[in-house]
């Protein structure tokens, strides 16, 4: 009797633990692999379908190449495209494509491609930022490695665009399977996926440009922080790719086998006002919670004082960026007394915010700020990304809310009366508009005055532009302090 | 005896599908569309009638059940909402993850729970056994994830002998598969292992009353020794009970340790996909769990008809 | 027999001290617990802070005892769901027809495959996580272990000789159960009260830790330890304090649970 329940035990046991392993991530380790560090993992390859600041951000510039990118500094240069050329009527771009180069299939990459992908973004993507190829009205192969792409108008953020994932280049031959096998023309190629756990990207062998350092690299993705931290300070990994809390920072300074590098992101940490809800709709009154708010004090409390302050949409690596952060200096006085002139008593607003933790930190802080000036609120951390987007950013059901705006440039979400901000200025939308069209001097010029419209208005409150800081071994270097495009960009990162 | 255990089994299979119903139905009420989720911020009325029709939740939910079902019977759970992807197989590399925490955590409690036990009841007079079994109710009231981020803080952090979580599998390299299940396991077995301490101890006190071990000393043996060669076996019978409930305790308690040891189990799925809203998946993974705590309670079970001379009797 | 004693006065010392600590934080906190001061954040052990202040310069001191009040709000009304339900549904299913009781044991089989946890995370993806939903899917998670108990103190009690007279001089099964089974089984249900509060803590404080339990800025002890873990390794003051709060509450109501179970009735004392 007892042999069989002793059986019975260890057979469930077995049961148990001898289970299926699953499958396996084959991963190389040596010299030439690099292990990567992230907090959120694309829920598909597919940036065509599917929203998310995570897809680009493995993929771009290191599995898709477009006709140009974002340096380091945030110029346009080229990529696929060795130049370009643009009318006088800022319509028609001409550009002369780099020769020998080839798709990861094998497949080689010509003007037609740069037609098909362009054009592809109109009727087969899906994802909202697709708006950015309305201004195309067609393009012309003139030659394998000449492609002519005609606007219906002049478009300054066309070109930019280009630089992110909407300029990624594809091939027809490489379109069926999107979510699970891209195809482009970068120095990666995916070579597996643990879902939950990494990708792989190996070296893309008929890669046409200067070779990567690193022949592998592991991106890790590990949501929680702290166990990100620890998987670098017990050599789970090389790198982490940008901190989501400043209070590991001295530890990692105070310890030789890292650096630290600190740039600044295109990632404004926002109170969004609903603009168009009572009360928030009177101008006063967002003065007012905006005088409320001591930027400093957030800054400090909930990235221990790094960030950047900057009073607007804009940040520093724009080139219309002016310090507006000093405007609404910290005035509980001044708060409440504009509060009383807009007639507004006894304030209870919804705080709606991601359930993040810079938001539930910033959250918290505001909260406590708000309360000095009698300003009641109630935080309600929704999940993200399904729940806020549903209900704050598609349904606008909030008063306030805390989120990072990471786009680059989207500070023209502004010129879109029926985006969440709920923010409906004709002089912003005109300043935008102009902006687009006009010449170089003419854009700046007008953007400055779009940014500083904003600020006094008070449309939001850009509470700081989150910190790029990236941590790594101090065996690895090449990163660019600054993050200004969608990718991260692994074609620069080297051993010292 | 056959009759119960057949009886049993029927008791099984009606729990499972009568849970199944219970979790589609609680997926079912659940607010909001998967359509509207699946695409977000660019959903179009035309696009939102085209999913719902892809993922057939415009069909009436007993067809949605009885397709559901149907499917999971063979394996089959669908595909995911949010990542479009079946969700069958993920579930099954997931559950592997789990299984192995599960499997190393219960190993971990008997490796601590046998030896500590033991000790206490032998010493049940003495200073020592008295503070080991206090001991033993300090660990109980310490929750999993406490011990995980404290291990995580000496092991891996300062000490840096172990990783601070992730997952290597087996068949790619054993060495790193074991040093990174240490501390899950250790975490959950530390608190599963106070419990279980408390059951050893006290069945080793009830054998180290009987008769037979008396007469073992009495032949002069060490009260270690004659523990050891009569008393341990006998001991083990309620152990081994209370060790497959704790079982479904363990099974939970990774969905938390996985969190902390970021482990591509069950538990982080079912976390990511809740916070995605990816309904499907949630769906299967929790009829997983449930499923897996019933069968849990039915070999228990029976295992306690094959025990009880009574029962066995009837 | 000592030790038996010792459990009872150190589990009731333990419990005491928790709902001293949240009786009081109705009426005083050193500090307000919800109020950030960037100029205090981090601050060590110290007079003026006894526990220190968080990384928002929240004063821990103050938000440990209103955590207590959350700990307690949580685990009384869990456990009075479980009671309330599990109770008369273990009574009447120990008094019904064989059939019927067993069919509502089997019922009671089928939600405990449904464990605390699950239930919580499953009613936070629908109705959005907050203290209310931790509460009531702990609650009804632990209904099945009052229920189990109801019956089988029921079964042991119906056999008993006053009960068959009862019966057969043709009382009704209600006032039976009311007259003779409540009184004789409450023993064993304060002693379950007790255990199951010490579960529904630990569980209150691992869904906070998942971010499924209370909403910030609420203290609670769980989402306390959560906030800590990155600056675990600079200031591991903020890990142990609510830690350590967790554990005192949860082996208070455990030790509380044995002590009560030894002193209310030794036959059923278990000896674990």
């Amino acid at each position: 009797m007892k042999a069989r329940i002793h059986a019975a035990a260890l057979a469930l046991l077995l049961v148990v633990s001898g289970c299926s392993a699953g499958s396996s991530a084959s991963v190389a380790s040596g010299p030439d692999t690099l292990s990567v560090g992230f907090t959120a993992e694309p829920a598909s390859f597919d940036f065509t379908h599917t929203d998310g600041a995570a897809i680009p951000q493995a993929l771009l510039y290191n599995v898709y190449e477009g006709l140009v990118k974002l340096d380091a500094s945030g110029q346009v240069v080229p990529l696929l495209a060795k130049s370009w050329t643009i009318s006088p009527d800022r319509k028609t771009y001409d550009f002369q494509l780099q020769p020998g180069v080839k798709f990861s299939n094998g497949a080689p990459f010509t003007a037609a491609d740069v037609k098909f992908s362009l054009l592809r973004v109109k009727t087969d993507w899906t994802i909202s930022v697709k708006s950015a190829m309305d201004v195309v009205d067609h393009v012309d192969v003139v030659s394998p490695e000449h492609a002519r792409v005609v606007l219906s108008k002049p478009s300054n953020g066309w070109l930019f665009s280009l630089t992110s994932r909407i300029g990624a280049m594809f091939s027809p031959t490489g379109v069926a399977d999107l979510a699970n096998k891209p195809v482009g023309t970068g120095p990666y190629e995916v070579a597996s996926r643990r879902r939950g756990d990494s990708i792989v990207l190996r070296e893309n062998p008929a890669y046409w440009g200067r070779k990567p350092a690193y022949r592998t690299v592991v991106l890790k993705y590990i949501a929680d922080p702290t166990a990100l931290n620890n998987a670098l300070l017990s050599n789970g990994i090389d790198v982490i790719s940008s901190l989501t809390s400043a209070d590991s920072i001295p530890q990692f300074q105070g310890d030789t086998r890292f650096t630290v590098v600190q740039g600044t992101t295109n990632s404004e940490v926002t109170l969004a006002f609903n603009n168009k809800r009572a009360p928030l709709n009177d101008t006063r009154v967002r003065q007012a919670l905006t005088y409320a708010i001591d930027r400093k004090a957030v800054l400090d409390l909930v990235f221990n004082g790094r960030g950047t302050l900057i009073g607007s949409m804009v940040p520093p690596t724009d080139p219309w960026y002016e310090d507006l952060s000093k405007i609404y200096p910290y005035d509980p006085a001044k708060a409440k007394q504009l509060l009383a002139q807009a007639g507004v008593k006894n304030l209870d607003l919804r705080l709606r915010i991601p359930n993040l933790p810079y938001a539930v930190s910033a959250a918290q802080v505001v909260q406590s700020q708000l309360a000095e000036v009698g300003v009641q609120t109630t935080i309600e951390p929704l999940d993200f990304p399904a729940v806020w987007l549903k209900q704050v950013f598609t349904d606008h059901d909030y008063d306030l809310s805390i989120i990072q705006h990471v786009e680059a440039r989207d500070i023209t979400t502004f010129g879109k009366p029926a985006y969440y901000w709920g923010y409906d200025s004709k002089r912003v939308q005109q300043l935008l508009a102009e902006a687009d069209s006009g010449a170089t001097e003419q854009q700046v010029a007008d953007m400055k005055q779009v940014a500083r419209q904003l600020n006094t208005d008070a449309a939001a409150d850009w509470l700081f532009l989150y910190p790029n800081v990236i941590v790594a071994k101090t065996k690895v270097t090449g990163f660019a302090p600054n993050q200004v495009s969608e990718s991260f960009d692994l074609t620069g990162l080297r051993p010292r | 005896m056959t009759v119960k255990v057949l009886r049993r089994v029927a008791i099984l299979v009606v729990s499972l599908l009568v849970a199944s119903i219970v979790v589609f139905l609680f997926m079912a009420v659940l607010p909001g569309d998967p359509a509207q989720v699946a695409l977000g911020v660019n959903a179009t009325p035309a696009l939102l009638a085209k999913t719902r029709a892809e993922f057939g939740i415009d069909q009436p939910l007993v067809t949605q059940y009885l397709r559901w079902i149907g499917g999971v019977l063979h394996g089959d759970f669908g595909r995911s909402y949010v990542t479009r992807d079946a969700i069958g197989p993920q579930l099954l590399d997931r559950l592997g993850v789990t299984l192995w925490l599960v499997g190393a955590g219960m190993v971990a409690a008997l490796v601590i729970a046998v030896p500590v036990g033991t000790f206490a009841a032998v010493r049940h007079r003495k200073p020592s056994g008295v503070t080991v079994s206090g001991l033993s109710q300090i660990g109980v009231a310490i929750p999993a994830f406490l011990a995980g981020i404290i291990l995580v803080q000496i092991f891996a952090v300062q000490l840096r002998w172990l990783p601070s979580g992730g997952w290597t599998p087996p068949d790619q390299d054993v060495g790193e598969f074991l040093r990174g299940l240490v501390l899950p396991a250790l975490s959950l077995g530390l608190v599963q292992g106070a419990v279980l301490t408390r059951y050893v101890r006290s069945a080793v006190l009830d054998t180290l009353g009987q008769d037979y071990l008396r007469t073992a000393r009495s032949k002069g043996l060490l009260p270690g020794q004659a523990l050891f060669r009569h008393g341990l076996r006998n001991a083990s019978v309620p152990v081994v009970t209370v060790l497959g409930l704790q079982l479904a305790t363990l099974l939970i308690g990774a969905v938390v340790v996985e969190r902390v040891f970021v482990l591509p189990g069950l538990g982080s799925l079912l976390l990511d996909a809740v916070s995605s809203r990816d309904l499907l998946t949630v769906q299967g993974i929790v009829l997983v769990l449930v499923a897996g705590v019933l069968l849990v309670n039915f070999v228990v079970d029976v295992l306690y008809t094959v025990l009880d001379p009574r029962l066995r009797g009837s | 027999m000592k030790t038996r004693n010792g459990n009872l006065v150190a589990g009731g010392v333990l419990v005491a001290l928790v709902v001293l600590a949240a009786l009081v934080s109705f009426a005083w906190t050193p500090y307000d617990p919800v109020q950030v001061d960037a100029p205090d954040r981090l601050l060590g052990f110290s007079g003026s802070h006894l526990f220190g202040t968080d990384k928002f310069g929240r004063d821990v001191f103050s938000q440990v005892m209103v955590g207590a009040r959350t700990t307690l709000y949580v685990g009384v009304v869990a456990v009075g769901i479980a009671a309330v339900i599990g109770t008369p549904l273990g009574v009447l299913a120990g008094l019904a027809p064989r059939w019927l009781g067993e069919f509502v044991m089997r019922v009671n089989d089928l939600v405990l495959a449904f464990p605390a946890l699950l239930l919580a995370i499953m009613f936070g993806a629908v109705f959005g996580a907050d203290t209310l939903t931790a509460m009531v899917a702990i609650g009804i998670a632990t209904i099945p272990s009052f229920a189990r108990i109801a019956r089988s103190g029921t079964l042991q009690v119906s056999s008993s000789e006053y009960v068959l007279a009862a019966r057969s001089a043709g009382r009704s099964r209600l006032s039976i159960a009311a007259r003779h089974v409540l009184p004789n089984i409450s023993g064993l249900l304060i002693v379950q009260s007790s255990v199951s509060f010490a579960i529904a803590v630990l569980a209150e404080a691992a869904l906070s830790f998942l971010g499924f339990g209370t909403r910030p800025p609420t203290p609670s002890w769980g989402r306390m330890l959560q906030e800590s873990q990155e600056l675990l390794t600079a200031h591991p003051r903020l890990a142990l304090v609510p830690g350590i709060a967790i554990a005192v509450a949860v082996l208070g109501f455990n030790l509380l649970g044995d002590g009560l179970r030894d002193r209310l009735d030794p036959r059923l004392a278990v000896r674990v």
